[in-house]
């Protein structure tokens, strides 16, 4: 090349803007952005002299999603090879609780007593999801939950005839309960309450590894190749946009592996990639603990995104902030910096964190008294005053004066006759606070316990295909689970809609890509 | 099976210098560290009462025989075959270390880099025994 290059490289930085960067912490978080782009960045095609291996269609990560979108493509007759970063499958899903959240009639909720509709159902899942979510994804979801249930048990899961009344499930031997905020005010008016959380039967709430177990045999059964300890590193993409396959690393050594029909991303969001979350959920970044397996780098969101995917919602996230159990806590009251309370506080534990970290910047107390105190000291929550009065306690917390002994008297005045005006809290909650000493728990982002974890992700269709910035599906790309965005958004609302949206998208990915017509020779 | 943790120490020593970070561990804090072992709490709890989970319970894990919690099933062969008792400077150079020391168990883990962190969290685990 000639010494005149055409386009001029940037210019260096001199050392006074340099310094002013640092300064600012830019310098460092300008680097890592561009390490991030430089992997992500899809190989052309024409680069690629020859295909290592080949198969019908490639997964990426080896959790609820990409283990569903084996199965599916095996069953729709395509060879299929998932590929895991770690030394072991099922992806942060073997570490979640399992649930899957399923209605409309399931025979095991009508084996226990509840009556359920599609409509039902519906209703529930828009009116607590918000504005952000995806309606056509929800709607089919919901008509097809009875269909999805037989495909868990047709996997080999298994589900006991038992129902729980706990809020969260502590029992081993129960399958469904009330995995989210059916019974919590308005949704309880707006959708009969019905309990659509299953759950193997697991103890200490490890329901995930039992899932997993099943799906990742039944892939297996059917001939899905699974190889751990290899990472996709980044796509390879014909001139036409359509992806054909995929560069590999295993041992050090990169390898380009054709996947004729369809490539799936699903390696989970991006809750252990700091830049990524510092840079699309600085709320979610500020949390402890980071909840996820390891392989929640953000790999599949970012491959997506160097091809020109669109992504959607990539602030929301879970935020858990599990005050319960025990459930006696849940007659204390939830209150802001001023005293004032703003959520039912028997609202499910995904709500109680959104509502607190986004809603009143990551700080509040939960205020108790002796008979809603906790059993003893407790690794979620630590205390941040006590005191004798109510009077006293506010003072301690330097909250406006008169504030909290005006929001406990209230609150006390109304739960004497069982009645929560102000944010009906279930009256089974309800309980004066009376007893001494009065306790406030710290609820800020930096005393308690907040599992976070990512929503965000790829553009996906009804089919799970990726879509393009510009409206179109890419040809071939495919994505499932917490690499796509599904239906989970913020607030998260009930347990098993995330387990839920990977594998029932997953399999729809599975499905399509294994039978995608016109494929290039 | 004392060669199976010589050369994973000796992996991770050359590998990683850790063995010279280990002498200069930091002073712990069991509050702080109250909030970093909160992450290993999707597969562990140290409390006594809570038992095993996804990965065996931590209750007095110090001073113990590394894979030998009674009741878990799901140890790695590499755990089984292992022949040594848990130090904080073990899991010091465990958490530092995750792919050099012990690679090829159960524990799919990043890693955490930050020695204070490292500190903290030993020193909250150090809290749990009789």
């Amino acid at each position: 090349m000639s010494s005149s290059e055409f386009p001029p490289g940037p210019e260096p930085l001199n050392s006074e803007r340099r310094r002013f960067l640092q300064n600012l912490g830019l310098a460092a978080a300008g680097a890592s952005v561009a390490i991030g782009a430089s992997a992500a960045q899809p190989l052309p095609r024409r680069e690629v002299t020859q295909w290592d291996a080949q198969t019908d269609v490639l997964v990426m990560g080896s959790g609820a999603g990409g283990i569903s979108a084996a199965i599916e493509a095996r069953r729709h007759g395509a060879q299929v090879l998932v590929l895991e970063k770690f030394q072991l499958p099922g992806g942060s899903s073997s570490l979640s609780g399992g649930v899957c959240y399923l209605g409309g009639g399931t025979p095991l909720q009508k084996a226990l007593g509840f009556e359920d509709s599609v409509e039902n159902m519906f209703n529930y899942l828009i009116a607590a999801s918000g504005p952000y979510a995806s309606q056509d994804k929800i709607q089919l979801y919901c008509e097809n939950s009875l269909g999805h249930f037989q495909w868990l048990l047709d996997n080999g899961v298994k589900y006991a005839q038992r129902f729980s009344q706990e809020k969260e499930l502590s029992h081993a031997e129960d399958s469904l309960y009330f995995s989210g905020n059916e019974r919590v005010y308005p949704y309880c008016d707006i959708a009969r309450p019905v309990p659509r959380g299953h759950v193997p039967p697991a103890h200490n709430q490890t329901g995930g590894r039992e899932l997993m177990k099943c799906l990742i045999a039944s892939a297996k059964a059917l001939g899905a190749d699974i190889k751990t300890n290899v990472s996709c590193e980044r796509l390879i993409q014909e001139a036409d946009g359509s992806v054909a396959g995929v560069q590999i690393e295993e041992n050090g050594v990169r390898r380009n592996i054709r996947a004729r029909r369809g490539v799936v991303l699903a390696a989970g969001g991006f809750i252990h990639n700091p830049d990524m979350l510092q840079r699309y959920a600085p709320e979610l970044a500020k949390c402890r603990p980071h909840w996820g397996r390891a392989g929640d780098l953000g790999m599949g969101i970012l491959m997506g995104m160097g091809a020109g995917a669109s992504t959607l919602r990539m602030h929301h996230g879970f935020a858990v902030l599990p005050l319960y159990p025990p459930e006696n806590v849940l007659a204390g009251i939830v209150v802001n910096r001023r005293g004032q309370r703003f959520v039912p506080e028997d609202s499910y534990y995904g709500v109680l964190g959104h509502e607190t970290l986004f809603h009143q910047g990551g700080k509040g107390y939960l205020i108790v008294d002796a008979d809603s105190d906790y059993p003893g000291p407790d690794y979620r929550v630590v205390v941040a005053q006590q005191a004798d009065s109510v009077a006293e306690l506010e003072r301690k917390l330097q909250m406006p004066e008169g504030a909290l002994v005006q929001t406990v008297e209230y609150y006390n005045r109304f739960a004497k006759k069982n009645q929560d005006p102000l944010l009906r809290k279930n009256e089974h909650y309800l309980g004066q606070l009376l007893k001494a000493p009065f306790k406030a728990y710290d609820l800020g982002t930096d005393k308690a316990f907040y599992a976070v974890h990512t929503f965000g992700g790829l553009q996906t269709t009804l089919d799970a295909q990726v879509v393009h910035a510009y409206g179109e599906p890419i040809p071939g790309l495919y994505a499932a689970g917490r690499t796509s965005a599904g239906l989970p958004v913020a607030p998260y609302h009930a347990s098993g809609l995330s387990i839920g949206d990977c594998t029932f998208f997953g399999r729809r990915a599975g499905a399509h890509a294994a039978q995608r017509t016109g494929v290039k020779a | 099976m004392k060669k199976i943790l010589f050369s994973a120490l000796l992996g991770a020593t050359t590998l990683l210098g850790a063995l010279g970070a280990r002498a200069d561990m930091p002073a712990g804090d069991a509050e702080r560290g109250r909030l970093v072992f909160a992450a290993c709490r999707t597969c562990h709890y140290p409390e006594k009462l809570v038992g095993n989970h996804n990965g065996p319970s931590l209750f007095a894990i110090f001073g113990r025989k590394a894979g030998t919690r009674e009741g878990f099933e799901y140890y790695s062969d590499t755990l089984k075959k292992a022949d040594f008792t848990w130090t904080p400077e073990l899991l010091d150079l465990w958490l530092a270390n995750p792919r050099t020391f012990l690679p090829g168990t159960a524990m799919v883990f990043v890693g955490l880099p930050n020695a204070q962190d490292r500190a903290d969290l030993i020193e909250y685990l150090k809290q749990f025994h009789d």
